[in-house]
């Protein structure tokens, strides 16, 4: 851009959140003399309408054609700063931002200190900004398509959604039915179960004509970029086709016999087995992984129903917009871990929830380890709130209200139960306080402790032994069962997951939102949204939540048709270009051809794979590569200014 | 005035600048001898950004991106690695001592590690000296 950088640097208060360790007057004072900086204000919040305004209206005054902000990070309000310019007719990339707010005066105490570093920030930001060009976002067609990971609640919500919002969706689950946890688990209030939800939006996804259910199937590679993905899902054989009447025959005469997962470990099946009553699709599956394939369900099958010849698939489908909903794991504790392993009468939450199911496997009986507990102790934050080493760090927010509700249900059909709840705090968050009060009055014992209690396994029986902090004592309890609260956990194939979407995990492991407040259930990763317990613990209600929000989110990105992405890419200069080649190795995307073009072999970048890393660019031996926005002149001008130079 | 050194930081946007950024917005105190350049992936940073930042009279350099594996643009920070090993060599050539040089894996999480790293960083460089002295001296 030829004409002379006309420079306009607004510097934000933010509050007190800046101002109170940063002297703006100061700064803004020091701007005005720095090269090609026509005017320089401060305002107590510039991203407020009137800082907005402010801009503008210099913008058109002072005929500016680049403007610095120096405010909160890039990532909070670059947007909205770059919609000042668009509005005053100004390409919104010739907006520098200098972060003196997150890099400066949050970190700094000192306010000569921090006022000097601002002042640093703001002329490397002015620096940039001289050699800013104006840039052209490229626009797409996107594929009104949407692909869906995880068929629990959140991902069959999401799925719902969109397919009434007019796009195809394609729910993929790992495993062979639709329904996750919530199937198996949890009461969203006394009378209504999880399954009940469940059943309800199966049926409404085998109706909907744009949802397109893979079951036993996983994502395996994915590419392209937001609006234009191209996903691979590899489809494992289920052996049994629809023509399965559900009469059971093939169980019966199957010899593989395996741990019941979907009993949370307390019962066993078969290789041939329905997950549970009101699994999707409605018909047995082969286990592909523990089938042997004997032909014994073969024999036993009279309506053709069983396919031992099926083979995997693999299918490639073309989408706009990713929504991963693939949940999490039970903790599961380790052998020993209170007992767990060494005694019958010891079980997870989980597996209580399976227990007093009216479909698992005792028929909702409380049958423990074989008898009927007189007594049960719950030990709470098991796996969780660094109750142990291994624990995590968080609380896994559904085992209070889970346990009580638990507790409470075992109160009702079995009034004589001892119930003593061992607890380290008890989080029974907004309208499910009023569990903990009606456990109170059905004397449920809640018993305080400080140092994680122990359990004693012996010939007498089983013992939680704890101290007691009120009675300053420890105390032994004689219990007949003892229900671990374990909490939620990342899903042990998650990290997979993550290598093939690209997404980024936080320390917990589970997947991170871009931000919390200004791009939740969004991954950092730009078309690729985020629903329910993959983020970390939620329950049944939030997860369903957070699959509506998610699916709103790809809505609002795909129903235009068209999008636009930021053209930080990078272009080769056909002029100075010797055609080494250097560059096209490097591309992780396979965006750099080589062409011919006036009888010369140059590098080209295809602009619509090109994702704007920069490796290329700081790969290229002759300048020749340049990154949009990030141009190496552009990055040694701050360079220079950091170190003073101007 | 005691010596106060002059680092610069060539931070990806995706993990280091946003550890920064939790470092902000956690409230967590560092020195204030950092001086931020953004650039979208490690993979971007040429060493030559780096050589000029010396010769501009920084006293230390730190490229710093996403963990190995955890590279926003699969394996950006891998080229990184390998530029950096090889730059590593050229500044032991000028010189330029190896405390003045760092490359850093911070993901957008390790606040905390930022922290300690600046820490380290400031007072190593304090207990070495201004650069630009021992350079002139060379010269």
């Amino acid at each position: 851009m030829s004409e002379k950088p006309r420079i306009g640097v607004y510097i934000c208060h933010c509050g007190l959140n800046i101002a109170s360790t940063v002297n703006v007057k100061e700064v803004v004072e020091y701007a005005k003399n720095l090269p090609d900086v026509i005017v320089s204000r401060d305002y107590v919040f510039m991203c407020s309408t009137p800082g907005q305004d402010l801009i503008k209206e210099d913008i058109e005054k002072y005929n500016l054609n680049r403007i610095v902000v120096a405010a909160c990070s890039p990532s909070m309000h670059e947007p909205t700063f770059r919609a000042v310019l668009e509005n005053a007719g100004l390409n919104k990339y010739l907006l520098e931002m200098a972060n003196i707010r997150e890099h400066c005066s949050w970190v700094h105490e000192d306010k000569t200190i921090a006022t000097e570093k601002a002042k640093d920030l703001v002329r490397m930001a002015v620096a940039k900004a001289r050699l800013l060009e104006p840039l052209k976002e490229p626009e797409f067609e996107v594929q009104p398509n949407v692909l869906v990971l995880g068929g629990g609640v959140a991902g069959m919500r999401a799925a719902l959604e969109l397919a009434h919002w007019g796009f195809n969706v394609y729910l993929v689950e790992k495993s062979p039915t639709l329904g996750g946890r919530a199937a198996l688990i949890g009461w969203i209030e006394s009378k209504r179960r999880g399954s009940d939800i469940v059943n309800a939006m199966i049926k409404g996804i085998a109706q909907n004509p744009r949802i397109h259910v893979f079951t036993n199937s996983e994502l395996v590679n994915l590419s392209g970029f937001v609006g234009n993905f191209t996903a691979r899902i590899n489809v494992n054989p289920r052996y049994v086709n629809e023509k399965c009447t559900l009469c059971g025959e093939c169980s019966l005469e199957c010899p593989i016999d395996v741990v019941n997962e979907y009993e949370f470990g307390l019962g066993r099946r078969k290789a041939i087995f329905i997950p549970f009553k009101g699994a999707y699709p409605q018909t047995y599956v082969i286990d592909y992984r523990v089938c042997v394939k004997c032909g014994e369900c073969l024999k036993a099958c009279r309506y053709d129903a069983i396919d031992l010849n099926d083979k995997p698939k693999t299918l490639d489908v073309k989408v706009g917009a990713v929504v991963i909903a693939t949940g999490y794991d039970p903790y599961r504790p380790f052998m020993g871990e209170y007992g767990y392993g060494l005694h019958e009468g010891i079980i997870t939450l989980f597996q209580l929830e399976r227990i007093l199911d009216p479909e698992g496997p005792t028929h909702g009986e409380l049958i423990i380890g074989g008898k009927v507990p007189k007594s049960i102790a719950f030990i709470m934050c098991v796996g969780s709130r660094n109750t142990t080493p291994n624990a995590k760090n968080y609380c896994s927010r559904m085992c209070c209200t889970s346990t009580i509700m638990n507790a409470i249900r075992i109160k009702e059909k079995y009034p004589d139960t001892d119930i003593f709840i061992i607890y380290k705090d008890i989080m029974t968050y907004s309208s499910d306080e009023r569990l903990y009060e009606e456990a109170g009055k059905r004397l449920i014992k809640f018993i305080k402790f400080e140092e994680p209690p122990t359990v004693s396994v012996g010939p007498e029986g089983l013992f939680v032994n704890v101290y007691e902090i009120t009675l300053q004592e420890e105390i032994r309890i004689p219990v007949d069962a003892i229900v671990l609260s374990v909490g939620m956990v990342p899903r042990r194939d998650l990290p997979d997951l993550i290598t093939v979407t690209r997404v980024g995990c936080g320390t917990d492991g589970f997947i991170r939102e871009a931000h919390l407040k200004l791009r939740p259930v969004e991954a950092p990763a730009s078309g690729i949204f985020l629903a329910g317990a993959v983020t970390g613990p939620k329950n049944i209600i939030e997860s369903i939540k957070m699959g509506s929000a998610a699916a709103a989110r790809v809505t609002a990105l795909l129903s235009k048709g068209r999008i636009t992405v930021e053209p930080l890419t990078a272009t080769s200069d056909k002029d100075i270009c010797s055609g080494c080649e250097v560059c096209v190795g490097v591309c992780p995307y396979g965006a750099i051809s080589m062409t011919e073009m006036d009888g010369k072999r140059i590098a080209r970048v295809e602009e619509t794979l090109c994702m704007g890393c920069g490796a290329c660019v700081a790969a290229c031996p002759s300048g020749a590569m340049q990154q949009k926005g990030f141009k190496d002149s552009q990055i040694m001008a701050q360079v220079v200014a950091s170190l003073g130079g101007v | 005035m005691s010596f106060e050194p002059k680092i610069v930081v060539f931070a990806c946007n995706w993990c280091t600048y946003a550890a920064l950024d939790l470092a902000g917005t956690s409230r967590m105190k560092y020195p204030a001898n950092f001086r931020v350049i953004r650039v979208m992936c490690s993979g971007r940073i040429d060493p030559q950004f780096v050589l000029e930042a010396f010769k501009q009279g920084a006293d230390g350099v730190i490229v710093a991106g996403c963990h190995p594996g955890d590279c926003h643009y699969i394996n950006g920070n891998m080229k990184t690695l390998r530029r950096m090993t090889m730059l590593r060599k050229m500044l032991e050539d000028l010189g330029i001592e190896k405390e003045r040089f760092r490359l850093e894996w911070i993901s957008a999480s390790e606040a905390t590690k930022w922290v300690q790293v600046a820490k380290e960083m400031v007072e190593q460089i304090k207990a070495l000296g201004p650069l630009k002295s021992k350079l002139e001296v060379m010269v």
